[in-house]
């Protein structure tokens, strides 16, 4: 079911809050200043971050139409695990500790509003029709890095899914990339923690309906080192805070493929 | 398939189906059961006498791959048997680069300096990534050479560095073989982990299998599943819902079972495999009871 009627002319994309609040105010801020028609997350919004309630207020005033992602469908249903997907013991550690956090300090409002998430949304974006998801179409937590996902996979997505675009996040890196016949795939990125490069802002995505689809990733710099502060005071891992202080990824580095993983510093 | 090696007694008729979900993997036993090593322990029994597994033509090799592009596939695995004993091994990893990410499992042993630089051209060259993937057993050259055979650990160890050097990242893989000879306190992920660090590779990245009943460990009398025991079990999760093995004889429905013929589900035919996998074997108890995957990750 299409969002509305009449198609947007343009509209921005994140996935990934991590209970990240300060990141979250800045992406709509800048998101405000950029005329756009809608904002969309594609899920995940706990994990991670510190006091994972203070993102839903932000999400619901603004608007934001949120998808459901792993970790949203693991907290509505109070499982006892995120379903990340790891399998090395070391990544399994470090999800453990952030989903009990995030778990136990969720409110069941906002875990039952997380349950009413849909997992995929069509969306007329111009002429192009577009299908969102968290991981994949077809499984919620699968892994689409730009190394790692074929084209004739995305082809595959876009035909099975009747549309021409297809947005995806859940890996924390974003990419972006045309498969023929005017079709495109894009990683939108997550805006709760950067993105294993060195620098600490994180990425959101503005697509624009030219008629032919632009895709423009956006940096966003907020207050990395108040949310540092924070976490720290919360007691979260030092690994997470570092990650927030320096860019680079230290924990949930299992699922990177070889060409993501050698561009990182661990 | 060559005389003393165990075939099941039971058949297949009355086992419990998996169901074939979608195509993610595909694995290409390029070299059968050939290989330069005779490890004890090893899934398919490979070994450097004659293979009870021919190794595949390069002609093969291409086709399967074409046809798993034209179905979607996500990952492309190359196994054996020791996948750098194919004379044509560059090439069809360059042709499979091409179309997916591409995994080989290697003993690491002909791995030169020489054939490292390859790999590191055709990686940087690559719209996918490569991943290496090095068996080994412990980090102990003497335990791990009880099981591997004489000279293997220095060999793999260095092939590690080799590929590491050029940033390759490779994955060492290690089953849990000798998991009772650990040191205390030290689990296999840790200890593996460790050694690398140790050795200066600082991107350590470890896959931990558990020992199967197969092949050179083949239990005639084990455990089989059941409808009962896989009662309220998504058997969409087990590998065999979403892999598929070209081998020599047909496609098979896992890297565990290639080549035996309760596993087999057509005669060459890549779509034609697309069907529910008969659960028949003690190897498929270990995978539901493990959770297991022969992916990367």
């Amino acid at each position: 079911m299409p969002e509305r009627v009449s198609p947007y002319r343009r509209i921005a994309v994140f996935g990934g809050v991590y209970s990240n609040a300060h990141a979250l105010r800045a992406t709509l801020d800048d998101a405000r200043g950029r005329d756009v028609d809608a904002v969309f997350c594609l899920g995940d919004v706990g994990g991670f971050g510190p006091h994972p309630d203070r993102v839903y207020p932000l999400l619901r005033e603004a608007g934001v139409r949120v998808l459901q992602g792993n970790y949203d469908e693991s907290l509505a249903s109070g499982r006892t695990d995120c379903a990340c997907g790891y399998t090395d013991p070391r990544d399994n550690h470090f999800a453990r500790i952030s989903y009990e956090y995030t778990l136990a300090r969720t409110s069941a409002d906002n875990r039952a509003w997380l349950g009413t998430l849909p997992r995929h949304r069509r969306v007329q974006l111009g002429a192009h029709r577009l299908l969102m998801c968290h991981g994949s179409p077809r499984v919620v937590n699968e892994f689409l890095w730009e190394s790692s996902t074929p084209a004739g996979l995305l082809r595959r997505f876009l035909r099975e899914g009747d549309a021409d675009v297809l947005l995806c996040t859940h890996t924390g890196i974003k990419w972006h990339r045309a498969v023929g016949d005017g079709a495109h795939a894009v990683n939108v990125g997550v805006i709760g923690r950067p993105e294993n490069d060195g620098t600490t802002n994180v990425w959101y995505t503005i697509l624009t309906a030219t008629p032919d689809l632009a895709v423009e990733f956006v940096p966003v710099r907020y207050d990395a080192e108040a949310l540092a502060r924070e976490m720290e005071a919360e007691a979260l891992p030092a690994e997470f805070v570092e990650t927030i202080r320096t860019g680079w990824w230290t924990t949930c580095l299992e699922n990177l493929p070889a060409r993501e993983r050698a561009r990182g510093k661990f | 398939m060559r005389a003393g090696l165990p075939l099941l007694a039971r058949g297949t008729a009355a086992a419990p189906l998996a169901p074939f979900v979608h195509l993610t993997a595909l694995w290409i036993q390029v070299t059968g059961t050939w290989c330069n090593l005779e490890c004890t322990h090893c899934l398919n029994a490979s070994g450097p006498r004659e293979p009870w597994l021919r190794p595949l033509d390069a002609a093969t090799v291409r086709r399967a791959i074409a046809d798993a592009e034209r179905l979607g596939v996500k990952e492309i695995y190359f196994t054996g048997g020791e996948p750098f004993l194919h004379q044509e091994i560059l090439s069809l990893l360059a042709l499979s680069l091409s179309v997916a990410p591409t995994t080989v499992l290697t003993n690491g042993t002909v791995i030169t300096a020489a054939m490292a630089d390859a790999l590191a051209t055709l990686a940087r060259a690559a719209s996918y990534s490569l991943e290496i993937r090095v068996s080994l057993d412990h980090v102990d050259p003497e335990l791990n050479d009880r099981v591997r055979g004489r000279g293997a650990w220095a060999k793999a160890v260095r092939a590690v560095r080799l590929l590491n050097e050029r940033g390759l990242v490779p994955i060492v893989t290690a089953t849990e073989i000798l998991a009772g000879d650990a040191p205390e306190g030290a689990g296999t992920y840790a200890r593996f982990r460790d050694f690398l660090l140790a050795h200066g590779v600082r991107k350590p990245r470890v896959k931990i299998l558990p020992v199967f009943a197969v092949g050179r460990l083949e239990a005639p009398d084990g455990e089989r599943l059941t409808e009962e025991a896989l009662e309220g079990f998504d058997r969409g999760q087990l590998q065999c819902a979403e892999t598929r093995v070209v081998a020599s004889g047909g496609v098979y429905a896992c890297p565990i079972l290639a080549g035996l013929p309760g596993a087999r589900l057509s005669d060459g035919n890549l779509e034609a495999s697309f069907r529910a996998a008969p659960l028949y074997h003690p190897a498929c108890a270990t995978c539901h009871r493990t959770g297991m995957t022969c992916r990367n990750a």
